[in-house]
């Protein structure tokens, strides 16, 4: 979890200081919402807005095209999940282009049966306002 | 009055009262909020339009849109902010959340301003254009707090809610008072007519008993002169079973004599007089009557107590308790204390007595209930009826074979 996050993410993880530059397109836009299936292929950690924390970023691999999309998360210290390489990975978010790679902004991501819901459905991120929510994913039916 | 009654009397026009006061408030505070809400829009779309003067003149001037924002980066209520050219697209953009910037261009009408509901409170969207110069066109996108706004109405409406609560609360105290007062003064009414009611019955038996105790007595007098005739002329040897025969028909007679006189309702003569003088008389004719070898019989009062009650009937009353007591008791003291309060002359009359079992205890003060062999069931019968009739109270507290406790309180003192 958050405060455990493993030695092995650790080692995985890049730390990447960019000097901050917001782009046009990077914000949470409905219109170009999207869901992909992959499997993360790195995990690295970045600056992305203007006087925030550092952001946990997963490299991920579409299973149906093979593209490759960066999938800005959250903040690192409030997720409490850990990522590990080669894991699977559902995604629903915001796409939009950045100097030829793709982006997505999650909002909700499907990993290990658990959903993890990130930012509201207008793109309001959950550690803004409370905490992080999660659902277990229920299996068979309910009586 | 029944519960569903009492439910329809007081309940329902007080809930009548609760829902109309709620819906009027209600009704009330949402036009106060619409009207607020229409200022502040009209207050916003007026700062907006000052924002879009500024921004054309720095847009004249040549400043990047990075620039631009980064001179409102200290406006508090502004949460949001993007400029976009006149085919929508965003040219630059700010918010104070991460990303966030709920500008859907597909869902963008002909609407210049609109509220969204958010996790930091309801926002005012504001997406108006604006040029600069001629022919250049751009559209100003802006989104402000109102948390102001709804800090207000979240105000009004906890200010409401307590009122609310504070009145319901009020009403059903007051209603619930009014609801023992009425079924205290039922109450009282029920048991003045069912008293009523005992009183017209006693009545009539006792009218009808005195009857047939009358009726009885006359010739039982005449048998009993009938046995003292025959008992002078009779042979010697039949002479004791004569007066035998005259001494059943003298004890039928007081037992009439005594059936009578617990039947008459009283008529009080009062009078005052010193009580211990009255005790006095009283120990006096029980010394005199029984045998009271082993055993005493002390008086104390707090201090000089005269009492205003009818004497006669109050040396009875305390002639049948303390007879009781002396035959209960085989020796020791039986201790009469008196005192005063409240205007009440208060007695405490302890016997060293074999005690009162408790399955009797209830029954002690009823007619003819007696546990002696030679006993009527008279005496407390008529002693409680006595007190009663001087508006006082009288009860026992006793454990077997740990004597007896009378208390009598009468009024008068």
């Amino acid at each position: 979890m958050r405060r455990g996050f493993s030695t092995i993410v650790l080692i995985l993880a890049v730390f990447q200081c960019t000097i901050f530059s917001q782009k046009p397109d990077h914000f949470y836009n409905v219109d170009t919402e999207k869901k992909i299936k992959g499997t993360i292929q790195n995990i690295v950690m970045e600056s992305r807005y203007k006087d925030a924390s550092p952001f946990l970023i997963v490299v991920l691999e579409e299973k149906k095209t093979e593209e490759v999309y960066n999938v800005e998360i959250s903040p690192v210290r409030f997720f409490t999940h850990d990522f590990h390489k080669g894991e699977d990975l559902e995604v629903t978010g915001s796409l939009y282009s950045k100097e030829g790679e793709k982006n997505i902004i999650a909002r909700q991501i499907r990993f290990r049966g658990e959903i993890i819901i990130l930012r509201d459905k207008k793109g309001f991120p959950a550690w803004r306002g409370g905490e992080m929510k999660q659902k277990k994913r229920r299996k068979g039916k309910r009586f | 009055m029944k519960g569903r009654n009492f439910f329809l009397f007081f309940y329902l026009p007080f809930l009548g009262i609760i829902i109309i006061f709620f819906v009027f408030s209600s009704l009330n505070r949402a036009t106060i909020k619409k009207r607020t809400e229409d200022l502040v829009k009209e207050q916003l779309r007026a700062a907006a339009g000052i924002l879009k003067v500024n921004i054309s003149h720095f847009l004249k001037e040549n400043y990047s849109v990075d620039e631009i924002f980064e001179s409102y980066a200290g406006e508090e209520d502004i949460y949001y902010i993007a400029l976009l050219d006149e085919d929508k697209r965003i040219l630059g953009w700010s918010s104070r959340f991460e990303g966030y910037l709920p500008l859907s261009l597909q869902a963008v009408g002909n609407e210049e301003s609109w509220i969204i509901d958010s996790p930091a409170g309801k926002i005012f969207n504001f997406f108006s254009p604006f040029s600069p110069e001629k022919g250049k066109s751009y559209f100003l996108y802006i989104g402000y707090s109102l948390g102001d706004l709804e800090e207000m109405v979240l105000y009004s409406r906890r200010s409401f809610f307590l009122i609310f609560g504070l009145i319901s609360i009020i009403g059903i105290i007051f209603f619930y008072g009014l609801y023992q007062l009425q079924r205290h003064y039922l109450d009282k009414k029920k048991e003045a007519e069912d008293e009523k009611k005992e009183k017209e019955r006693y009545r009539e038996i006792s009218a009808f008993t005195s009857g047939i105790a009358h009726e009885i007595k006359n010739p039982l007098n005449s048998l009993s002169l009938l046995f003292e005739l025959l008992h002078k002329r009779v042979p010697e040897e039949i002479q004791k079973d004569v007066s035998l025969g005259k001494e059943e028909i003298q004890k039928v007679s007081r037992i009439i004599d005594q059936f009578s006189a617990s039947l008459k309702p009283f008529s009080l003569n009062k009078e005052i007089f010193p009580f211990a003088e009255m005790i006095s008389d009283v120990r006096e004719s029980l010394f005199k009557e029984f045998d009271t070898a082993g055993i005493d019989i002390s008086y104390s009062e707090s201090s000089s107590i005269a009492l205003n009650a009818d004497k006669g009937l109050m040396q009875q009353a305390f002639l049948n308790l303390l007879k009781n007591s002396l035959e209960a008791s085989e020796k020791g003291r039986i201790g009469i204390r008196a005192w005063q309060k409240k205007g009440k002359v208060l007695v405490r009359i302890d016997d060293p007595g074999r005690g009162i079992p408790d399955e009797d205890k209830a029954r002690i003060f009823e007619p003819f209930f007696s546990t002696k062999k030679k006993g009527m069931g008279v005496g407390l019968y008529l002693t409680k009826k006595i007190v009663e009739a001087h508006e006082g109270e009288i009860e026992v507290q006793s454990q077997r074979g740990q004597g007896t406790t009378f208390f009598i309180h009468i009024p008068g003192g």
